[in-house]
């Protein structure tokens, strides 16, 4: 998307690659550094003496799930010019991510051991 | 993990959720009325709420936290200089918050926003001349 959109500005090509802005925007800053800094956050903040050492695997995948339906909704849904609502449900879900991993990787935020 | 790792970490978070909730807000555009206000808030400060509060700050605290020691006596090199990278960082970005949605509205002529830009840059030469010795062979 990166490279269709650099491209409209040497060649002359379809004016819908320009709705692909929303997407590529959503794209790069969500689905790829958020998420990013997310799974690697989760590997190495400090592990529990005890198991599972990471903590339960319910929020976290919920949080994988919501970030990545997230993206798809408001990314898509602005670029195919899809109602506001969608883009409100896409970033609602983001929150909703936020929320779920910023209170499973909270507690894991200490000092090692304890 | 140092204490003032954990400080830029639960930061990180707690800014990451205020971010994704400022991204809900602007669903609808480049720029949204904030509710029971009468200011605007503009898409250029849910970017930095993304970027320096999460993403930067989660950076600095992870290379304050795993970059190869200093020495054995300042592992980590100079705490002042930490604390005042975190200061920086975060008292700036709370100013950019609240500065831009008055600035937008005309009430104030910017000075948050110079006050903003000079924390952040304050917490950002900290933090580079604090890492800076530490980027080396273990």
């Amino acid at each position: 998307m990166g490279a269709l959109l650099l491209g409209t500005k040497a060649a002359p090509l379809p004016a819908w690659v320009f709705r692909l802005f929303a997407l590529h925007a959503e794209a790069l800053l969500i689905g790829w550094m958020v998420q990013l800094t997310m799974g690697v956050a989760w590997w190495i903040l400090p592990k529990y003496p005890r198991l599972p050492e990471r903590g339960p695997a319910a929020p976290i995948w919920a949080a994988w799930l919501l970030l990545n339906v997230g993206v798809l909704l408001a990314g898509v849904g602005r670029s195919i010019g899809a109602p506001e609502a969608t883009v409100i449900a896409g970033r609602l879900a983001e929150l909703l991510a936020a929320v779920a991993f910023a209170g499973a990787a909270w507690p894991r935020v200490k000092a090692f051991g304890r | 993990m140092p204490p003032i790792t954990r400080w830029f970490v639960r930061s990180a978070l707690l800014w990451f959720v205020l971010a994704l909730a400022t991204g809900v807000l602007l669903a609808g555009g480049v720029s949204a009325d904030i509710p029971g206000t009468a200011w605007t808030l503009p898409y250029p400060t849910y970017l930095h709420l993304l970027t320096v509060g999460w993403l930067t700050n989660l950076i600095f605290g992870v290379a304050f936290w795993m970059f190869p020691r200093y020495t054995a006596e300042h592992p980590r090199g100079s705490d002042m200089l930490g604390w005042l990278a975190y200061v920086g960082l975060n008292a700036g970005l709370l100013l950019r918050l609240i500065g831009e949605p008055i600035q937008l509205s005309g009430e104030a002529k910017g000075v948050l926003l110079l006050l903003s830009a000079g924390l952040q840059l304050l917490g950002a030469w900290a933090f580079v001349l604090n890492t800076w010795p530490r980027v080396k062979v273990k």
